[in-house]
């Protein structure tokens, strides 16, 4: 009698505080936006860099993640790289926008923008 | 392995005598170059860089500085400052203020100092520097055209 252990799942990506304050005060600004979608690309110096854009609709295979009533789409392709990420959001005066802090990573371009794996 | 060993050190030396060219003629180039190409010897603001530097509501201005680093050889840093020093040149449009020093303006003649805004990130970057050859693709470092 063996039963099925069950693995606790972890969610693809954690969003800080910050991150929720600022995704929730950018999707109330567009009601028809279902939320934002994360994605990498090719580009950069350093192999990959992280996409950010409003979703309307869920594709087939996006991962969903809901976090205080905010939600984030995670690309198919960005999901691998993406595991375990830590979504934030900084803002200086000079500058502000949101951070990946990404355990799977090797190594990353000065500027931090392009990453490789 | 004898004929590798010697084939190294032909590479090494033709290295060492391009890299040494190459830094004379980043010299010469400096030197010569403002009599030679006539670059405005100022930067431009853009509207959009104009609007956040007013919304940031200090008496400071925005320094932009060029150091060497970055995967590119030099690369762009932005700061506030209160203090506007001696070889400091002041550019300001619509009460926006942006300070240079000298050594940095060299590599700045010209440019477009921008504020861009986008959903992953907003920051100020610099825009058609005509001394920049293809860098970073962040538009944090470039390299300087020879």
């Amino acid at each position: 009698v063996s039963k099925k252990r069950m693995i606790p799942t972890r969610a693809p990506l954690v969003l800080t505080q910050a991150a929720v304050n600022k995704i929730k005060a950018l999707t109330q600004e567009q009601p028809d936006v279902l939320g934002l979608k994360i994605g990498v690309k090719t580009r950069g110096c350093n192999g990959l860099s992280y996409t950010l854009d409003y979703v309307k609709q869920k594709a087939k295979f996006d991962e969903e993640v809901l976090q205080d009533g905010v939600r984030v789409l995670i690309d198919s392709k960005a999901q691998l790289t993406l595991l375990g990420t830590e979504m934030d959001y900084e803002e200086t005066k000079l500058e502000s926008g949101f951070v990946f802090n990404n355990p799977n990573i090797k190594g990353t371009c000065g500027c931090g923008e392009s990453f490789s794996l | 392995e004898v004929i590798n060993a010697t084939k190294l050190c032909t590479v090494g030396t033709r290295n060492k005598t391009w890299s040494q060219g190459r830094k004379a003629g980043v010299q010469r180039y400096l030197s010569t170059q403002t009599q030679e190409e006539g670059l405005p010897d100022t930067v431009q603001l853009s509207d959009s860089c104009v609007k956040q530097l007013k919304q940031l509501d200090e008496n400071g201005c925005l320094r932009v500085i060029v150091e060497s680093g970055g995967c590119s050889g030099f690369q762009y840093k932005f700061d506030l400052d209160a203090t506007v020093n001696e070889d400091d040149h002041l550019f300001e449009k619509d009460g926006a203020k942006v300070v240079v020093d000298t050594d940095s303006l060299d590599f700045l003649k010209g440019c477009t100092i921008d504020f861009h805004e986008e959903l992953i990130r907003s920051a100020f970057r610099i825009i058609n520097n005509p001394r920049a050859e293809q860098g970073c693709s962040c538009g944090a470092s470039f390299a300087v055209k020879l």
